[in-house]
C-alpha cells in the first residue's frame, strides 16, 4: 500500500512538472512567440537564416573536403617523404604513466565512435537516413558520456606540458621536420607544437563540442541562465550551438586524422608509447630534443 | 498548367483565440499529449487596440528552410506546395526546428533516455509518403483529408472562419473581399454579418 502511495505521489509530481514544462516551454510554449518575432528582423541576431545558409550550402561540403583532403595530404606525405622510423630494441624511456594511458584510451575509444558517427549524420542522406543513421546519432551521444568523464583529467594532467613556448614557433617554421627526410634534433618539449595544438583542440574544443551537443540534445530544456547571460532567445542559442558544433567539428576531425596518421603511420611505432608507456630513446632524442636534454640533465636517461 | 500552391491564412481581425483549431487538430490526428501541430498565439497582449491572436502551424513555405537543412533529406514538397516529411527517414536531429521561422517542428521524446524521436509537424491534413489512407499513414501522420477532398481539420472547425486554407489565389481573393468590406487591421469593435461578408 505504501509503495502504491509513493508511486501515486511520484506520478502526480511528474505530471505537474511536465505540465509546468508545457506552459513555459522555451521552444513551443510562451517562448515560441519571442522566437518567431526574432526571426529575420533587422535588429535580430540573424542566426536563423545564417544557420540555414551554412547548413544547406557549406557544412557538409567542408566536412567532405576534410574527409578526403586531410588523408590525401598524409598519403602524399607517406609516399613522397615517407614516415620517420627509429631503431627499435634500443633503450626506452618511460613517457606516460598508467593513469595517462587509461585516460587517453578512454578518450580514444569515444573518439573512434563519435567521429565516424558524426560523419554519418553529416552525410545522412547518403546513408538514406532511418534506423541506421538514428542509431549513429544515439551512439554519438552515448559515447560522449565517456569522453565527458575523461576530458577534465586529461585537461589537467597535460596542461603544463601543453603550454606554448617560444620553441614552438621554430617547430612550426620547419613543420616539425616532417617535410625533410633528414633526422636531426627537432626543437620540442614533451609535446611538440602540433601535439599541443591537438591538446587544446581536443580538450577545450572537445568541451565546446560536449556543451553545444548537450544543448542540442536537451533542446527544449529551460536554459534561462544561458539566455539571460547572452541575451539570445533559446532558439537562437540552439542555432548558435549547431553552428559552433559544426565549425569546431572541422578542427577536431582535421586534427584527429592528423593525430592518427602521426601515431600509426607517420612515426613508426609511436603508438606503442600509449600502449606500454615507453618511447624509443632515439625517437625522443630527435623529435623531442628539448625534452631529451632536460631528462639528460636530470640524469634520467 | 502549373498547379497553384496551397496556403494557410489566419485573419487576425477574426480570430477569437478559442483554440478550436489546435484542439480539433490534436483530436483528429490523435496526437500524443505535448505535441501541438497548431497553436494560437496572442500578440501585444493587454495593449489596447493592438492585441490580436493568430493561429500558427507549419506555414508550408515555398522555399522551406527545413527542407534545405535536413541532413537526411526526409522532406519533400508536393506539387501543390504542401511540405511533408518521411518519419521513417527522419533521425530527430532538430536541425529543421533551428531553420524554421515559426518553431513548427516538434520532437516527441521516447525511450528511457528521452531521445528525440522523429519530427512531427502539421501536414495540412495531407498525410505522408505512405500509401494514401493506409493505417500506417494514419498512425504516423494522422488523417489524410486532402486525399478525400476535405478541408484540413483546423480550418474546417474554425468558428469565425479566421483560419482559411486553399490555393493561394482563392485565399487572397477572400481576404481582399474581407478587407474591402471591413477595412484593414485589428478590429476595435464587434461587427455583424453585413460587414463580415
Amino acid at each position: 500500500m505504501k509503495e502504491f502511495k509513493v508511486a501515486k505521489l511520484l506520478a502526480y509530481f511528474l505530471l505537474t512538472v511536465s505540465a509546468a514544462f508545457a506552459a513555459d516551454n522555451p521552444i513551443w510554449g510562451e517562448g515560441r512567440i519571442t522566437n518567431i518575432l526574432g526571426y529575420g528582423k533587422a535588429d535580430s541576431s540573424g542566426l536563423g537564416p545564417l544557420f540555414t545558409l551554412l547548413q544547406s550550402e557549406y557544412f557538409s561540403t567542408i566536412f567532405l573536403g576534410i574527409l578526403i583532403g586531410v588523408p590525401a595530404i598524409y598519403l602524399l606525405h607517406y609516399l613522397v617523404i615517407g614516415p620517420k622510423s627509429f631503431p627499435h630494441g634500443g633503450k626506452k624511456i618511460k613517457i606516460f604513466s598508467l593513469f595517462n594511458r587509461v585516460v587517453h584510451q578512454l578518450a580514444a575509444v569515444s573518439f573512434i565512435v563519435i567521429v565516424p558517427t558524426g560523419f554519418i549524420m553529416v552525410f545522412g542522406s547518403f546513408f538514406g537516413g532511418g534506423e541506421f543513421v538514428r542509431l549513429c546519432k544515439n551512439l554519438h551521444g552515448i559515447f560522449t558520456i565517456v569522453f565527458a568523464i575523461v576530458v577534465i583529467p586529461m585537461f589537467i594532467m597535460w596542461i603544463k606540458d601543453a603550454l606554448f613556448k617560444f620553441e614552438d614557433i621554430k617547430w612550426m617554421a620547419i613543420m616539425g621536420g616532417y617535410l625533410s627526410k633528414k633526422q636531426k634534433p627537432i626543437p620540442a618539449g614533451k609535446f611538440n607544437a602540433g601535439q599541443k595544438a591537438w591538446y587544446w583542440v581536443a580538450t577545450l574544443g572537445g568541451m565546446t563540442m560536449i556543451i553545444t551537443g548537450a544543448m542540442m540534445y536537451l533542446l527544449d530544456f529551460n536554459m534561462s541562465m544561458l539566455t539571460s547571460m547572452t541575451g539570445l532567445s533559446q532558439i537562437d542559442l540552439l542555432r548558435l550551438a549547431a553552428i559552433t558544433h559544426n565549425i569546431v567539428g572541422f578542427l577536431v576531425v582535421a586534427l584527429f586524422f592528423t593525430h592518427i596518421y602521426m601515431s600509426v603511420f607517420g612515426v613508426k611505432g609511436a603508438i606503442n608509447s600509449m600502449i606500454d608507456g615507453h618511447k624509443e630513446e632515439e625517437e625522443v632524442r630527435i623529435l623531442h630534443s628539448t625534452y631529451y636534454n632536460k631528462l639528460k640533465k636530470e640524469g634520467k636517461v | 498548367m502549373s498547379m497553384s500552391r496551397m496556403k494557410f491564412y489566419c485573419d487576425e481581425a477574426r480570430c477569437i483565440q478559442c483554440d478550436g483549431c489546435s484542439i480539433a487538430c490534436a483530436e483528429a490526428h490523435q496526437l500524443p499529449v505535448g505535441i501541438n501541430r497548431r497553436k494560437v498565439i496572442t500578440l501585444n497582449e493587454g495593449v489596447q487596440g493592438k492585441e490580436f491572436s493568430i493561429s500558427i502551424a507549419c506555414m508550408h513555405c515555398t522555399d522551406a528552410p527545413c527542407e534545405q537543412v535536413c541532413p537526411v533529406d526526409c522532406f519533400y514538397i508536393r506539387e501543390d506546395g504542401i511540405v511533408l516529411h518521411d518519419k521513417e527517414t527522419c533521425i530527430g536531429c532538430g536541425y529543421c526546428l533551428y531553420a524554421c521561422p515559426f518553431g513548427a517542428p516538434q520532437f516527441p521524446r521516447d525511450g528511457a533516455f528521452g531521445i528525440k524521436g522523429a519530427m512531427d509537424k502539421c501536414t495540412m491534413c495531407a498525410g505522408g509518403p505512405e500509401e494514401t489512407n493506409s493505417s500506417k499513414e494514419r498512425q504516423l501522420y494522422g488523417q489524410n483529408r486532402i486525399a478525400e477532398g476535405k478541408v484540413p481539420m483546423c480550418a474546417a472547425m474554425c468558428s469565425t472562419k479566421a483560419l482559411i486554407v486553399g490555393d493561394g489565389e482563392s485565399i487572397s481573393k477572400i481576404y481582399r473581399q474581407r478587407v474591402t468590406a471591413r477595412g484593414h487591421g485589428i478590429q476595435g469593435m464587434p461587427y455583424g454579418w453585413g460587414t463580415a461578408y
